[in-house]
């Protein structure tokens, strides 16, 4: 099943439903295997009973054929809220291979919106933005929120510039609950106003979460020749050698990532850099880390 | 360098593709999209000057090899000197004439030909000539090293003279002959005088260079020489101031003033000696009289004391047969006086004849032998005794010679005596009231010789003819007309004698003739001529030709002649005695001749003067020889002497071979730019 997780076969997938059910199924499927993760809405562990232990919390079914004192733990009903923000700017319509980084983050919302709703019950939202809010589905665990999120992915189409500073603006005000928020976007900005933007999504007790979606050629972009670049935002041009992309290019890439990588940890926020090239385990792995801390 | 198919060259149009894709075509670049250009720096001056540098080697590969494919099938060539063709013909022509004794000029020639010899290729043929009195061929058209070689060492000078439009004349007949181009090498001291009056004599033919070595060039030695000798040739009397005398005429070649010694020898011994001031390149005459010479033949030379640069023309030879008085049979008509008289007074007033004039009425001829006379004169004599009649026809035939004169007798008597015609017509001038003259003179024939006759036709208009014989020429050589077309003077060959016929009378009745000096002139060297005294002694120049026999088929017994050389050689073989009629003098020296009508001779042979004059041949006219080319050649002829002159050399594989090099570059150059760029981890 794991092949199915590989964006190239993902990409001839055509219903995001059935799209998130074979990558959540999947991985889901991978995780039973791994004695680590493990995960459980009720039962966390047995404990010795110690004096002052609340007695409501004895097993005492247990206690009856073993005549000793445990306590059985539960994990609390988290009833955690996912709101996903996506970055609808044009520049996640590039793409190298198969695949655009604006279909890439769709698969990674869906499976997260399928993880959420459909195995962890919780409820989930998507905002989509671009330089302002494009779209608002409020996070709700309703029938049919599924089908609305993945509408709402169907109508992400890219259309303006990011600028994070005007939407996020707005997210406080449309995010009530505390939860976990994932923003899916390529972060083509100054880490610094990247951090400035998201983090009073921090203050509020949010868990936030970046997922940075890059194409391999925009991490390690090959030229053979002089080429005139356009700017899928702005529509600038300009002249660039190949000199140029292999050496310094490579190196600004580098020290971008690295800082929004810091930035965002040292705002208490996780950073995952995902490469369109890569399976979408890892956007899973990261989201199911986050609800296991949030726990 | 030319192409054999340059129509092809219409294929250079071709070369505008490249120029057109490299360097006029602009660099389309297909705009590459990416997600922003926030790390991105603007690098297009770099990136146009490296993709210039790049593109412009595959540029020049590319057009290099198109222009390598045009002008491979456009054929190129070269064309290599025909130095080294088969074909090719080199003419080694070598002056020996006299002037190349001067000094060390023969020795260079023909050293300057043999060098000329060992650097000739081994393939390519070669033909050894003289240019002498006349072009001699030494060899034929041969590439053999040894024979040419040979050849040329056995050529020693000579005394003829050199002329440059017998030369000319020569390649040209030549080059008409040998179908190849001919490089003539000329190894001459270029004397001035050897040239022809017209230079389109010695012009070269189309086919043939003229390349010109000249041994002596710049300023010409100074050169005395005796120019000319006036000798008689035939003496009687040593003690005749008249003719017993010599005069010399030294000239002097590019010299100054100066006094030079003249010496004249007889058999060896000088026998009198002058001192004459010669001018600057200047003449001066030298005289010698009264001369003391025995009986017989005595050689005599003119010598110059005193050697200069070119000792070997400072002497001139002649001989001089000092003889008694030769008798001269008159047969006159009877009634004919005045002939007598006008002709023994011309006969002695000649001042180099020797001749005693013997009378005789025609009646009194039976019993003479005419042998014993130089020769016979028959005045008005129409009527002869048949036995005298034969006589003198033997006497013609073995060498005698006999002048008719047609006086008023022949009116009478239809015949003419020894001559194969009868007399046709009688013209009376006076009858008419009107003289004739003489209308035409051949100047050229020995009777009437004059070097240059004056506007008086030579002292010939003044004559008047009242009276004259119309006779048929046949086969006789008419030597003068009258002004009514009727021939005057006729010469006829019989056996080896002549006859010479005047058709008029040698007296004052017939004409005024007798009465005007050129008479005297005319007896005197008629007299010579008919004597034959001329030919016996006296001098000639080099390359002349003696006349050992007559022209006609020889009746009866044949003489043989006999020729002795300077050297006392013969140079004659027994054939050719018998057989030869003329000899020709090609050295100088004392000849010794046996003719066949039984005479003897002795001849001094002289180089032609004009050889000492060593001045040479400008040099702007030399240029103007070895460039110049008869006329102007039709178009198809110079393509076939251009085409005979070189040969072409197709460059076809070495443009293909080069095309295909430029090709793998070009493939090579283009391949490193459309591959793969490799990833630098």
């Amino acid at each position: 099943m794991q092949r199915f997780l590989n964006p190239a076969v993902l990409a001839s997938i055509s219903s995001l439903d059935l799209l998130a059910k074979t990558v959540v199924d999947g991985f889901m499927a991978g995780l039973h295997r791994s004695p680590d993760f493990g995960f459980s809405q009720e039962f966390a562990e047995y404990r010795a009973y110690v004096p002052g232990d609340d007695l409501r919390y004895v097993d005492w079914n247990l206690f009856a054929r073993t005549e000793r004192s445990y306590l059985k733990r539960y994990r609390g009903e988290t009833n955690s809220q996912l709101a996903i923000l996506l970055d609808a700017s044009n520049s996640m319509l590039y793409t190298s291979g198969p695949l655009k980084k604006m279909d890439y983050a769709r698969f990674i919302a869906a499976s997260l919106f399928y993880l959420a709703i459909r195995n962890q019950r919780d409820a989930a939202g998507l905002i989509v933005f671009d330089d302002e809010v494009r779209e608002y589905i409020r996070p709700s665990t309703r029938q049919g929120q599924l089908a609305r999120l993945f509408a709402g992915l169907e109508r992400a189409e890219p259309r303006a510039r990011t600028d994070f500073g005007k939407p996020l603006q707005h997210f406080q005000s449309l995010l009530h609950r505390r939860g976990i928020v994932i923003v899916i976007s390529d972060f083509y900005e100054e880490p610094k106003k990247i951090v400035r933007a998201i983090e009073p999504l921090r203050f509020r007790g949010n868990d936030v979460v970046l997922f940075h979606i890059l194409d391999p050629q925009e991490v390690r972009p090959v030229l053979n020749a002089p080429a005139i670049l356009v700017d899928l935002e702005t529509d600038q041009k300009i002249e660039v050698i190949p000199a140029y992309a292999k050496t310094t290019y490579r190196a600004k890439m580098e020290a971008h990532i690295e800082q929004l990588r810091s930035r965002t940890r040292g705002a208490g926020m996780d950073y995952q850099m995902i490469v369109t090239d890569q399976p979408l385990d890892a956007a899973l792995r990261e989201y199911l880390t986050l609800r296991q801390e949030g726990n | 360098m030319g192409f054999l198919a340059p129509w092809f060259l219409a294929g250079l149009a071709a070369l505008a593709v490249p120029v057109f894709v490299h360097l006029l075509r602009k660099h389309v670049t297909i705009p590459r999209p990416v997600s922003s250009l926030m790390f991105f720096e603007r690098g297009t001056q770099s990136s146009t000057r490296h993709r210039r540098l790049r593109y412009l080697l595959l540029f020049a590969l590319r057009f290099a090899l198109l222009l390598l494919i045009v002008l491979a099938f456009a054929n190129p060539f070269v064309r290599r000197p025909a130095t080294d063709t088969a074909g090719h013909l080199s003419l080694i022509v070598l002056d020996d004439s006299f002037s190349m004794r001067a000094g060390t000029r023969f020795a260079d020639a023909k050293q300057q030909a043999l060098q000329l010899l060992a650097t000739k290729p081994h393939s390519q043929k070669a033909q050894v000539m003289t240019l002498g009195g006349q072009l001699q061929m030494l060899t034929q058209p041969i590439s053999d090293e040894a024979q040419l070689h040979s050849a040329i060492e056995s050529i020693q000078p000579g005394d003829g003279r050199a002329n440059f439009g017998e030369f000319g004349r020569s390649v040209r007949a030549m080059a008409e002959m040998v179908h190849v181009p001919i490089d003539v090498h000329l190894f001459s001291d270029m004397q001035r005088t050897a040239m022809p009056a017209n230079f389109a004599e010695m012009v070269m033919p189309a086919s043939a260079t003229l390349i010109l070595h000249p041994i002596a060039n710049g300023t010409p030695l100074p050169n005395w020489t005796v120019e000319s000798v006036s000798a008689p040739a035939e003496l009687e009397d040593p003690k005749d101031p008249r003719q017993s005398r010599v005069q010399a005429v030294v000239a002097g070649f590019s010299t100054p003033a100066t006094e030079k010694t003249v010496t004249l020898v007889v058999n060896g011994k000088v026998a009198a000696t002058r001192k004459v001031n010669v001018p600057a390149s200047g003449r001066a005459s030298v005289e010698f009289a009264p001369l003391g010479m025995g009986y017989g033949f005595n050689r005599c030379e003119v010598r110059l004391e005193n050697h200069d640069a070119f000792p070997a023309d400072d002497a001139s030879v002649f001989a001089v047969r000092r003889s008694d008085p030769e008798r001269v049979l008159f047969v006159r008509a009877a009634n004919d006086t005045r002939a007598t008289l006008y002709f023994s007074s011309a006969l002695s007033a000649a001042a180099q004849g020797a001749y005693v004039l013997q009378p005789m009425a025609a009646e009194q001829t039976t019993d003479i032998d005419a042998s014993k006379y130089a020769f016979v004169v028959l005045s008005n004599a129409v009527s002869l005794p048949s036995i005298f009649e034969h006589t003198l026809e033997q006497y013609v035939s073995k060498g005698g010679s006999v002048l008719i004169a047609l006086g008023p007798g022949a009116r009478s008597h239809m015949r003419i005596p020894l001559w194969a015609g009868d007399v046709k017509d009688t013209h009376d001038y006076a009858r008419n009231g009107a003289a004739a003259t003489v209308g035409q003179v051949d100047f050229t024939h020995p009777a009437l010789e004059q070097a240059q006759p004056g506007r008086d036709n030579g002292g010939w208009a003044e004559t008047k003819f009242f009276y004259a014989v119309t006779v048929d020429p046949q086969h006789a050589r008419v030597a003068a007309r009258l002004s009514d077309g009727t021939p005057l003077l006729l010469d006829r060959r019989m056996g080896e004698g002549h006859i010479l016929l005047l058709t008029s009378g040698l007296e004052n009745l017939t004409n005024d003739l007798p009465l005007h000096p050129v008479f005297v002139a005319f007896v005197d060297k008629m007299a010579r001529y008919l004597s034959g005294s001329d030919a016996l002694s006296g001098s000639r120049l080099v390359d002349s030709f003696v006349q050992l026999r007559s022209a006609t088929e020889p009746k009866g017994e044949v003489a043989s002649v006999e020729v002795i050389d300077l050297d006392g050689q013969r140079p004659l073989s027994l054939a050719e005695a018998r057989t030869a009629q003329t000899f020709r003098l090609q050295r100088a020296g004392f000849y010794q001749i046996r003719f066949a009508n039984g005479r003897d001779a002795i001849i001094g042979v002289n180089p032609d003067r004009r050889e000492s004059d060593l001045e040479p041949i400008a040099p702007d006219v030399q240029q103007l020889w070895s460039g110049s080319k008869s006329g102007a050649p039709k178009q198809a002829d110079k393509i076939a002497v251009a085409d005979a002159k070189s040969r072409p050399i197709s460059l076809w594989w070495y443009v293909m071979l080069l095309a295909l090099l430029v090709a793998l570059a070009e493939t090579a150059v283009a391949s490193g730019y459309m591959g793969t760029q490799r990833e630098e981890v």
